[in-house]
């Protein structure tokens, strides 16, 4: 028990880590960009020459990042998150308004990817039918060449949901190991042995199959979130979509530190911390395996 | 009886009053059919602000113009200043004064009374310089406070401390704001008011019952119910959305696009002809610029960007980029700015051979199909636009292609906008660029800070302490003295010699005017599309929508 607080705090330690280097490190990316300290509306004609010059310094605000990072983190401290440079918004207000809608649509993307990859790879491990193999095989590996933006454009074209297509773009990542590790698990002699003694599938299943593929199953979950999380931004900033990944997308592009660094964040901690419990939970069901 | 002859000047006239005539009574057949409803259409991208007074961007002015009231306002579609709130205005001799006689029992959309002092309030608020709002700076001649004396609660007027060129078109942009009103800046004395605003989706903007105005058969105006404006960058969602019926107007449309619908729906696709808006190449003069100085010579001669010029055809930029909905650029200004287009400037003329000619005389030579400078430098460069302007990249390939022809290599990049900004007025690191001039004014003084050679917007050589060259102190002198006088007839002899300089040294080089393509459902009654923007819905009180 001592060894799984330790585990747990040193897990912690380590993300905490992650997300103030991952932070820092997407600050500096966007001070390198080009274009990071050039504002569109200094093309404005009606804009009188001190007009400009205040965009501008507005803009050289942030020139010295480590100055930058080091004043955000304080103000985030105490619960200001800054304000984006290109909507004009506290950045608080932003993602309070945007988080539901992409919560929403990775949450029901993953959990039709889900659904799809445990029935689909259960059936194939049950069926054994090299012809069902081959047509889950060739479905999976087409949506795995897709990219990302054509399969959220289809799906403004076709007019379905956007959590449809970020439930097609985690599938195929997620099927076939959930497919491999089954037909691992089902040609393992102790199953064999209980179809031969007459057991019945879904106790095969329950008893047998299930505790062994938790821990991996688990691991795989956790990358399916970040797979569904970066999925979220083509799919949101091209379905006109106003989530975080369309915010994201924006920033990027309009060169929005504040707004960027804070998305950054939030990314990197969602991720970080799904895939840690996934860890921590998987090694919990190992240890009692063992 | 005599038979008058009619000269052309009357038969535009009655051309005009012809085609009012018809549109009026198509709008009223139209409108007999249906009223009310929902218009749905799209704005590219997040309104920044509904504070009126610090619009400076697309969707904010589009929302600005649904439910701003203004004291003055210009009619699209005849280019003449039509009163407003005010029922009548007087600009004082020295053009620094302007006094506005308001209509009475006019009330805010929460009730509010409008009254002279809401007007001084606005006033005072546009000119606080730290609000660093466009509006304002375009009022800003001189130094010094502007002063609003309110004289009774209708009459007002307005002191400027220099004189305001084209002062009374200016109100245009100015919605007013109510002193009193706990709503601030949401209280309006537009057609419509912001109901609901989803950030990120969509902007509700609702009838605003109190709204003064009345149609000519005593009807309250506007007609619409409620106007849903759905945020959306992407081009290719919104004509999608548009087919599907989910939208009622695309306000421009790509020329692409619009031969894709006026192959399907005829009916739908507006041409309203040349815009304001040009697209232009320039090259890079900076003094400073960190390019290779034998190319500073070459971008510095008006005799090289002259044979350039020469050597460009626009008509095939019209037919293949636009498909025809654009017209060869002829100056700064549009044929389709009726009063200050400089009508005696000639078409360019595309002449290959003319340009190698001139080229020839300034010391370049031909040389196995490459041109090189008398120093024998092979004449190369860049030109860089922005990435993602289809129109664009495909103009720079077509000139690449051109100039070719006469020996010239040029290279295509394309950038991101911020990058491309940098370049342009941080680094000064490119040699030629191409991008357009959205012109939502017909007054040449809101293209002051372009040709000024001291301004930051005069883009080939910006932020100049002295005019560098004599013809650019010849433009400065000209501006200011269309900017300091109020007679429009020596203000356009001014602004004529302007263009004609500018064509006579192709610091820009004007490639194209576009026109103003826009979509109309059929299911909007009363719309008139226009060159001036807002092209679809400048008359959105008389617009109405049916079977939705």
């Amino acid at each position: 028990m001592r060894s799984l607080r330790w585990k747990i705090a040193a897990r912690a330690l380590t993300l905490l880590a992650t997300v103030l280097l991952g932070g820092l490190l997407s600050a500096t990316l966007v001070r390198l960009a080009p274009g990071f300290d050039t504002d569109e509306r200094v093309l404005d004609p009606h804009l009188n020459a001190a007009s400009v010059q205040a965009l501008q310094n507005a803009r050289h605000r942030n020139d010295n990042i480590f100055y930058f990072y080091c004043s955000y983190l304080d103000r985030a401290a105490h619960g200001d998150l800054g304000t984006s440079v290109s909507l004009g918004q506290p950045v608080r207000v932003l993602l309070r308004e945007r988080l539901p809608l992409t919560v929403r649509l990775v949450g029901i993307g993953l959990g039709l990817s889900w659904i799809f990859t445990s029935m689909l790879a259960l059936v194939a491990a049950w069926l054994r039918l090299s012809i069902y193999d081959t047509i889950t095989t060739i479905v999976s590996g087409g949506l795995l060449c897709l990219p990302a933006a054509v399969l959220a454009l289809l799906s403004v074209l076709w007019n379905v949901p956007g959590s449809i297509a970020i439930a097609l773009i985690v599938f195929p990542h997620t099927y076939r190991y959930a497919f491999n590790l089954l037909m691992k698990i089902y040609s393992r002699p102790h199953i064999l042995a209980a179809r031969a003694r007459g057991l019945s599938e879904a106790r095969i299943l329950l008893c047998h199959v299930v505790p062994v593929v938790i821990p991996q199953m688990l691991a795989l979950a956790g990358v399916s979130v970040s797979i569904a999380i970066g999925a979220a931004i083509p799919v949101e900033a091209l379905c006109g979509l106003p989530g975080v990944g369309a915010l994201a997308w924006q920033a990027a592009l309009a060169r929005d530190l504040p707004l960027l660094v804070n998305v950054t964040i939030l990314v990197t901690l969602v991720t970080l911390l799904v895939n840690s419990s996934a860890d921590v939970i998987g090694s919990m069901f190992r240890g009692q395996e063992a | 009886m005599k038979i008058r002859n009619c000269n052309s000047g009357e038969i535009a006239a009655l051309q005009s009053a012809v085609a009012v005539t018809v549109i009026s009574l198509g709008m009223m057949v139209g409108l007999a059919a249906a009223q009310g409803g929902q218009l749905r259409f799209c704005l590219h991208n997040e309104p920044k602000t509904f504070n009126p007074l610090q619009v400076d961007d697309d969707a904010a002015a589009a929302i600005r113009y649904l439910t701003g009231g203004v004291l003055i306002r210009l009619n699209r579609q005849t280019q003449q200043l039509e009163p407003e709130l005010a029922e009548s205005w007087k600009i004082s001799k020295d053009g620094r004064e302007i006094s506005f006689k308001l209509r009475s029992g006019i009330v805010f959309s929460d009730g509010t009374p409008f009254t002279a002092e809401d007007v001084a309030y606005t006033m005072q608020e546009l000119m606080d310089p730290a609000l660093h709002s466009p509006t304002g700076d375009s009022f800003r001649s001189g130094t010094g406070k502007v002063e609003a004396r309110v004289i009774s609660p209708t009459q007002i007027s307005i002191r400027f401390p220099a004189e305001v060129a084209g002062l009374d078109r200016m109100f245009d942009q100015v919605s007013i704001l109510s002193q009193n009103s706990p709503k601030k800046e949401m209280a309006v004395l537009g057609p419509f008011m912001v109901a609901d605003y989803k950030p990120g989706a969509s902007v509700l903007l609702q009838r605003n019952p109190n709204y003064w105005k009345k149609d000519e058969q005593g009807r309250r105006l506007p007609y619409l119910d409620s106007i849903l404006l759905n945020i959306q960058p992407d081009r290719d969602v919104e004509m999608l959305q548009f087919k599907r019926g989910e939208l009622d107007l695309i306000n421009t449309l790509d020329s692409e696009y619009f031969d894709k619908l006026a192959a399907t729906s005829p009916q739908v696709v507006h041409d309203a002809g040349p815009s304001l808006d040009s697209e232009q190449l320039w090259f890079n003069e900076v003094s400073r610029a960190p390019i290779a100085a034998y190319k500073k010579d070459w971008f510095r001669s008006a005799e090289f960007r002259r044979a350039i010029s020469e050597a460009i055809n626009r008509e095939d930029l019209s037919r293949i980029v636009y498909r025809g909905h654009a017209q060869p650029a002829m100056g700064p200004f549009s044929p389709a700015n009726k009063f200050w287009f400089n009508a005696t400037l000639k078409p360019p003329v595309y002449s290959p051979d003319e340009a190698l000619k001139a080229l020839a005389a300034e010391g370049f030579r031909l040389e196995n199909g490459a041109l090189k400078d008398k120093s024998g430098n092979i004449v190369e460069f860049s030109i860089i636009t922005n990435a993602g302007n289809k129109a664009r990249e495909r103009m720079a390939v077509l000139i690449q292609d051109d100039l070719q022809k006469i020996g010239i290599h040029v290279n295509v990049v394309t950038l991101d906008f911020p990058s491309l900004i940098e370049r342009m007025t941080q680094s000064f690191d490119y040699d030629a660029v191409i991008l357009g001039l959205t012109n939502v004014d017909l007054d040449p003084n809101e293209e002051m800070n372009v040709w000024l050679s001291s301004s930051g917007n005069h883009q080939w050589n910006p932020q100049q302490k002295t005019p560098e060259t004599v013809w650019e102190a010849e433009i400065d002198r000209l501006m200011r003295v269309q900017a300091s006088s109020n007679d429009p007839k020596k203000r356009k002899a001014a602004f004529d010699r302007v263009q004609e300089i500018v064509v006579e040294e192709q610091p820009f080089i004007f490639l194209i005017n576009k026109n103003a393509l826009s979509a109309v459902s059929v299911r909007v009654h009363g719309a008139a599309p226009v060159i001036l923007s807002p092209q679809t819905f400048w008359n959105a009180e008389r617009l109405a929508v049916s079977g939705n």
